[in-house]
């Protein structure tokens, strides 16, 4: 399974919401996720890809899309390590 | 300076910012070697961590989500690794959704309760172990919502009531083995913590002056954390030490 397709797979469990709303160009906002959803749903990609996601980060994200992209540029930068 | 509290080791968990950090801060100022835990700001940490050192103790920085029983057992399997000990732990990490009792889920419920109460339990319970034989401190800190309604403010309210009762409970089962157990609990304390809340209209803007002509600081609370873990506090056992410049004993005050 895609990095991508393990985030939206954690997001939808922690929203209560089909993978298939989650598009990359979706938001938070779209899924109907509070402030809760969206710290839960980070922690849970950080202990997944054993990662960390600052929240300064984490509030410059656009979309799913974003979100994705940060983790897959941090597993490349872990594989270079 | 007097170093009372040289060579003892104190963990500080969510101290990377606010009443955390300047615990963190006077802890070290007195002695004793840190290890700042923190969740979701490494660098706030790292620069806790830097303050610490420049004082000429040792700190370590250590992630741990404190909601997470797994994540506290690992914590304590470091700490018992690197140090071999610990003498003093300051439950103070804390997280809260700002929601009036009627609109509260499981998932909130869940979520606080799980890191303002039932890490208070797993860590102390790790603490003491590494405490044996010694003796050690136990501070957690609460807010004066375990006591009062404060608006949007009722599941934070009930995770810190049930820190102040696991506190008397800790004290006592913990005394023979020479653990003080107590908590502070600080009215509104000027926090980024309690901007927020301001911001986001979840609390009014209660920043007046208490009866004692001023609000209540992470310093405040940390002077009276540091008496606690003093010898000179040995005989306090239990207690919630309330610090709030006079608040809760005037309700009626309007300031001058």
């Amino acid at each position: 399974m895609s990095v991508e397709e393990q985030i939206r797979e954690i997001v939808a469990k922690i929203v209560h919401v089909d993978k298939s709303v989650i598009t990359r160009e979706g938001t938070f906002k779209d899924i109907k996720a509070d402030s809760l959803d969206i710290v839960q749903a980070m922690v849970a990609v950080e202990d997944t890809f054993d990662i960390e996601i600052p929240d300064e980060q984490a509030q410059k994200f656009q979309n799913f899309g974003d979100f994705v992209d940060f983790v897959e540029r941090c597993l490349a930068t872990k594989e270079r390590a | 300076m007097s170093q009372p509290l040289k060579g003892r080791i104190a963990l500080v968990t969510g101290s990377g910012r606010g009443i955390g950090n300047a615990i963190a801060l006077k802890l070290a100022s007195q002695g004793a070697d840190i290890i700042v835990n923190f969740f979701r700001r490494r660098d706030a940490a790292e620069k806790t961590a830097k303050d610490i050192e420049a004082m000429g103790v040792k700190a370590q920085v250590i992630k741990a989500n404190v909601g997470d029983p797994a994540k506290i057992d690992e914590m304590f399997d470091t700490i018992g690794n690197d140090w071999g000990r610990l003498d003093i732990l300051i439950n103070n990490a804390a997280s809260g959704v700002g929601r009036s009792v009627m609109d509260l889920d499981v998932k909130a419920w869940d979520w606080t309760m799980d890191i303002n109460a039932k890490a208070v339990l797993l860590c102390s319970q790790r603490a003491s172990k590494l405490m044996e034989g010694r003796g050690g401190k136990i501070v957690s800190i609460s807010s004066l919502g375990s006591s009062f309604v404060l608006p949007t403010y009722a599941i934070v309210g009930v995770s810190k009531a049930a820190l102040e009762a696991l506190t008397r409970y800790l004290a006592i089962e913990l005394a023979p083995k020479g653990i003080c157990v107590n908590a502070v609990a600080g009215s509104a304390v000027e926090t980024e913590a309690l901007k927020f809340y301001i911001k986001e209209g979840l609390i009014k803007d209660t920043r007046q002056a208490t009866p004692a002509g001023r609000m209540v600081t992470p310093e405040d609370v940390a002077n009276t954390v540091a008496f606690l873990c003093s010898e000179e506090a040995f005989m306090i056992r239990g207690q919630t030490i309330i610090v709030d410049g006079g608040t809760s004993v005037a309700p009626f005050a309007t300031p001058e």
